[in-house]
């Protein structure tokens, strides 16, 4: 150990506040801890007063891991249900909400084509048969 | 007539088996008792008065709501000082690196202390030296440790525990608390030595 370094150290005992300052540090804690217990949720009040009725009350260990173990057993489950509900096969032509041809009962095989209006399906913008987003980025 | 080591234990036994049964006055009893101590380490850690102040709040605050759980596995002196010293820690890594120090007042008892006056006055004394400014020094000085450093040297110089019981608190060995110690005052002895009479 050095002695001369830890002589030196000893000195910094004598940095210290004020006398008063420990009772005042005493009444601000007190004044700070009843501040707390009124900001306390219900909840966590009620809580404190359970455990202080049965002190020996204690979480069991394991009890963490049961629950979590029973919300993933759970959570399989509704999943599994929910992909039984669902009809098997392509589903997206059941879906599809544009009108299909149909044929005229003229007897000539004539065919009537759906009329669709340009807002049923998204613009799609094209520069010389490429996407605008391929095109090279600027450069100086 | 002061109590011994072993009274005093008894005593915060006492003390906490009354706050943990739910009396307030047990543990105010227990904060009047320690705060000054508990002042020291962390005051000696951050060199922040305020800092020290806000810090000392939330440690008794802690060791409040956490004193159900107290077995007495430890002395409650050694369990308030872990509180203490891992409170302190954490506080300073989140400290921003431009805080100012903000430093108590030097007590007039320095005065008188022996190795003061032969670091002053004593014929090896190597100059005249300003209160305020060793103050300052040393602060800064300290201030340029690892906070895990800091800590062991604020317990053994400035605080007088021993080896074991700071090995205690940080959860190290002694032999890391030895070693720590050589590391920290070989540093301290690099940023001092104008002050040093040898």
């Amino acid at each position: 150990m050095n002695a001369d370094i830890h002589k030196l150290l000893r000195l910094k005992r004598y940095e210290a506040p004020t006398s008063d300052y420990f009772e005042r540090f005493l009444d601000q804690f007190n004044e700070r801890q009843r501040a707390e217990l009124l900001r306390q949720p219900t909840w966590s009040l009620v809580w404190e007063r359970f455990v202080g009725v049965f002190p020996d009350f204690h979480v069991p260990r394991l009890a963490y891991a049961g629950v979590a173990a029973a919300a993933v057993i759970l959570s399989a489950v509704i999943l599994l249900n929910q992909q039984g509900v669902t009809p098997a096969g392509p589903s997206f032509a059941l879906n599809d909400p544009r009108p299909s041809a149909t044929v005229l009962p003229s007897g000539r095989g004539d065919v009537r084509m759906p009329v669709t209006s340009r807002s049923d399906f998204p613009p799609h913008y094209v520069l010389e048969a490429r996407p605008v987003s391929y095109e090279s980025p600027y450069s100086f | 007539m002061s109590e011994t080591r072993e009274e005093q234990e008894i005593n915060d036994v006492d003390l906490v088996a009354r706050t943990q049964a739910g009396d307030p006055r047990a543990f105010d009893d227990l904060v009047r008792k320690y705060s000054p101590r508990l002042y020291g380490l962390v005051y000696n850690m951050t060199s922040n008065h305020e800092d020290t102040n806000d810090l000392l709040q939330d440690i008794f605050a802690k060791a409040y709501r956490s004193i159900k759980g107290f077995k007495g596995k430890s002395s409650f002196y050694t369990w308030l000082h872990t509180i203490g010293t891992n409170m302190t820690i954490n506080f300073l890594k989140k400290r921003s690196r431009t805080y100012k120090m903000s430093l108590d007042d030097v007590d007039n008892g320095i005065h008188n202390d022996p190795e003061f006056l032969e670091l002053t006055s004593g014929p090896d004394a190597r100059r005249e030296v300003n209160l305020k400014e060793l103050q300052v020094r040393l602060n800064e000085a300290m201030m340029k440790l690892s906070n895990e450093h800091r800590a062991v040297v604020t317990m053994f110089d400035i605080q007088g525990m021993p080896h074991a019981e700071i090995g205690k608190i940080l959860g190290i060995s002694e032999g890391t608390v030895r070693s720590r110690l050589f590391y920290a005052h070989r540093q301290l002895q690099n940023y001092l030595q104008e002050f040093l009479v040898n």
